[in-house]
């Protein structure tokens, strides 16, 4: 998941971004001003914007009005550190998803994110069920059946963006956009790499009787598409 | 304190001027009823005792003597009448009179009264028990036997008339109490009438104290009836109200933008803290990342503290602003080389030397710490959003009876969109806000402050990649010589 902190106080913007990067792992984009953050959020990479009201050269609102104009339905957290209830009304009609106001709790805030990109996504529940593969995106922790499967970050990463959209395919860019941040090196290899990694550890050999796993499928110049195994085995059928 | 009614007071002054009016009219009644009324009475007692003469008879007893023909008397019952002959003898008086003769005292203000007949007639006072009197003497001649041949005899007769005044006395208070209830019934009348009008008439500025009483700290829309704008009296009122609340409103909503924005800024300031804090406690770290996160929470204290203190500062500088005597006298260009100095050690370790160009001595009225305050931010300013290597020039000179101070530099610049909103509080565009300096946004506004406290002016010229000039104006509180000298720090 990637996240977009448009704040033009650096010391706030820094925490909240190191945060999100060590708690739920994701990556994590800075905007210290309005035009700035604009121009980022027309990328539509972002799977939410956590937006700060006052700001130069273009206030919080503008922003958030010129994202809604656009069509653009990436959830839209706003802090602010006016507390008033007209104004937040205000807000939550100009299309604000949530709001926080400043100061606010950390936790509180990582808790809201995860369930607005959750909501974004479709999902209600914290737990992502996929046949007997279970995925806890508190404690990002994986498990088939019984048995807890250890990935690494990166992979785990894949699996959760994934998860929250199956049976949709999920383009090798698209993984890119949303995974990795301007900071990072990336290369569209990477991720082959990892989905590899990733099939393995989650897969389960069809001959054994035991929990049934969705498979990873690849599409030849389109992307993954996560599928269950039913539909796997349907698909195998045919060939 | 006693409450005071204009409408009570108007109505109170001219009903006392009518009450005044209404005595004067009663008094001059009075005096004018009297008069006329006791003519007429005069008129009628001497009526009266010329018929007594006229009843004084030859005695039949043939000696000349006189005698009051009785039946011929026409008196009232009431009144009182005496008849004497030249020899004091009573001739004729009414019943129960005393002697009128002996009481009659003439009045000495008036000369007896002669009428054709030479008979004289002269007018006094008399009481008897409880009733006044008034005595009417009449010296006459009755001539005996007028047919004989000598001419008959002359005899002197007085008759003395008395009738009582009680009737006149009750016609003139008659008279004069018509007058006297007249004037209380237009009195009563005109204090009714006064009060309606007067209700009616201040109508309008009864309107414009509900309009006004309607303002308050959260609503000042203030719409003054049509009625007040449009009466001669109230309409400086209107006026004046009006240019008030508008200045009251400028101040308080600036007030109000101020603690808004300092609320904002607190709370933002604070968010730094918390979150840094519960970053740091979000997992397990090493004591080096602990170390680490203490320092910047510390740095983010340190912040916090400095926008209290700037802001505390601006309180201070716009609370004294107001009452700033002319008590201080400043040596700007001393303190501005002072300033310089000061920071000269900031000036070569960026590289940035400063140049100042100054004159001998200018004095204003300004608190030197204010002043230096002033320069000092002024001057920070300029270095921080310089490149190493450029030039920093502040020069100071006199200019129409103000010393006018230029801090040019070639920095950066300021967009010129922000130009306008630079000296706001908070500004977010102020250049002193900005990550490399850490500041608060209320540098600048401290400035305009500064300079607005001494009635003088600050002023921002921009080129963005070429520099900024900030040139200040602070009215001098006297001529002075103008020395050239240039200085290089």
């Amino acid at each position: 998941m990637r996240v977009l902190v448009i704040e033009d106080e650096l010391r706030l913007a820094e925490n909240i971004a190191t945060a999100l990067r060590e708690g739920p792992g994701f990556a994590v984009d800075h905007a210290a001003d309005g035009e700035t953050g604009l121009h980022l959020a027309r990328n539509l990479c972002y799977d939410l914007i956590v937006l700060d009201l006052m700001l130069p050269k273009l206030d919080g609102r503008g922003i958030l009005k010129s994202i809604r104009a656009r069509k653009d339905l990436t959830p839209v957290l706003v802090l602010t550190a006016v507390s008033e209830t007209s104004s937040t009304i205000s807000l939550l009609n100009a299309g604000a998803d949530d709001y926080l106001s400043k100061p606010f709790d950390l936790g509180e805030l990582l808790a809201r994110v995860k369930a607005l990109i959750r909501r974004g996504k479709g999902v209600a529940h914290p737990t992502l069920q996929a046949g007997d593969l279970t995925l806890n995106t508190l404690e990002q922790t994986v498990h088939l059946g019984d048995k807890a499967v250890t990935l690494s970050p990166m992979e785990y990463r894949i699996l959760e963006y994934l998860m929250h959209r199956p049976r949709v395919i999920v383009s090798k860019q698209e993984l890119l956009e949303h995974l990795y941040d301007y900071n990072w090196e990336h290369h569209s290899n990477v991720i082959e790499v990892h989905v590899s990694n990733l099939r393995r550890k989650i897969g389960s050999s069809s001959n054994e009787p035991g929990p049934s796993s969705p498979a990873i499928e690849t599409l030849r110049n389109r992307g993954y598409r996560l599928l269950l195994e039913r539909a796997v085995e349907a698909v195998s059928s045919e060939v | 304190m006693k409450s005071y009614s204009i409408t009570r007071r108007l109505i109170m002054t001219v009903l006392l001027v009518e009450l005044a009016s209404a005595l004067c009219v009663t008094a001059v009644a009075y005096l004018y009823e009297r008069h006329d009324h006791f003519r007429s009475f005069d008129v009628l007692l001497r009526g009266r005792a010329d018929s007594l003469l006229g009843s004084v008879q030859e005695a039949a007893d043939g000696h000349d003597g006189l005698m009051l023909d009785g039946s011929e008397v026409d008196v009232d019952d009431d009144d009182l009448y005496e008849v004497r002959d030249d020899g004091n003898r009573v001739l004729g008086r009414s019943a129960h009179t005393p002697d009128l003769a002996a009481s009659f005292h003439p009045e000495d203000d008036r000369p007896p009264m002669v009428d054709s007949d030479g008979d004289q007639a002269s007018f006094g006072k008399l009481k008897v028990g409880d009733k006044s009197f008034r005595v009417i003497r009449v010296l006459g001649i009755r001539i005996i036997d007028p047919g004989h041949k000598d001419g008959g005899v002359r005899r002197n007769v007085t008759a003395y008339y008395a009738a009582s005044t009680r009737p006149v006395w009750r016609a003139i208070q008659k008279a004069v109490s018509f007058y006297a209830y007249s004037s209380l019934i237009v009195l009563a009348v005109t204090g009714l009438l006064m009060a309606w009008l007067l209700n009616r008439g201040l109508a309008p500025l009864r309107e414009l104290a509900s309009g006004a009483a309607r303002i308050s700290a959260t609503s000042w829309t203030f719409l003054p009836p049509e009625a007040a704008r449009n009466t001669q009296e109230l309409a400086p009122l209107v006026v004046a109200l009006e240019s008030v609340l508008q200045g009251l409103q400028h101040s308080f909503e600036q007030q109000r933008r101020f603690v808004g924005d300092a609320a904002h800024e607190l709370k933002t300031n604070v968010a730094v803290l918390k979150s840094s804090l519960q970053l740091l406690s979000m997992k397990p770290r090493t004591s080096a990342e602990y170390q680490q996160g203490l320092e910047r929470t510390l740095a983010d204290c340190h912040r916090m503290e400095e926008t209290v203190a700037q802001m505390l500062m601006l309180a201070r500088i716009e609370e004294t602003g107001a009452k700033l005597s002319s008590g201080a006298s400043t040596d700007l260009v001393a303190y501005l080389r002072s300033v310089v100095i000061e920071l000269e050690t900031m000036s070569e370790a960026e590289t940035i030397p400063i140049y100042l160009e100054g004159h001998g001595s200018l004095i204003a009225a300004i608190e030197p710490e204010q002043f230096q305050l002033l320069c000092v931010n002024l001057l920070i300013n300029a270095l921080q959003h310089s490149p190493a290597g450029s030039l920093v020039i502040v020069s100071i000179a006199e200019r129409d009876g103000a010393a006018e101070i230029r801090f040019q530099d070639q920095g950066e610049g300021i967009d010129p969109a922000d130009i306008p909103h630079v000296f706001e509080r908070f500004s977010r565009s102020d250049p002193s806000r900005s990550r490399k300096t850490g500041g608060t946004g209320l540098g600048l506004a401290i400035c305009k402050a500064i300079v607005d406290s001494v009635h003088g002016s600050i002023v921002i010229d921009s080129q963005i990649n070429e520099g900024t000039t900030v040139a200040v104006r602070i009215p001098l509180s006297q001529p002075s010589e103008p020395r050239p000298a240039t200085a290089r720090i």
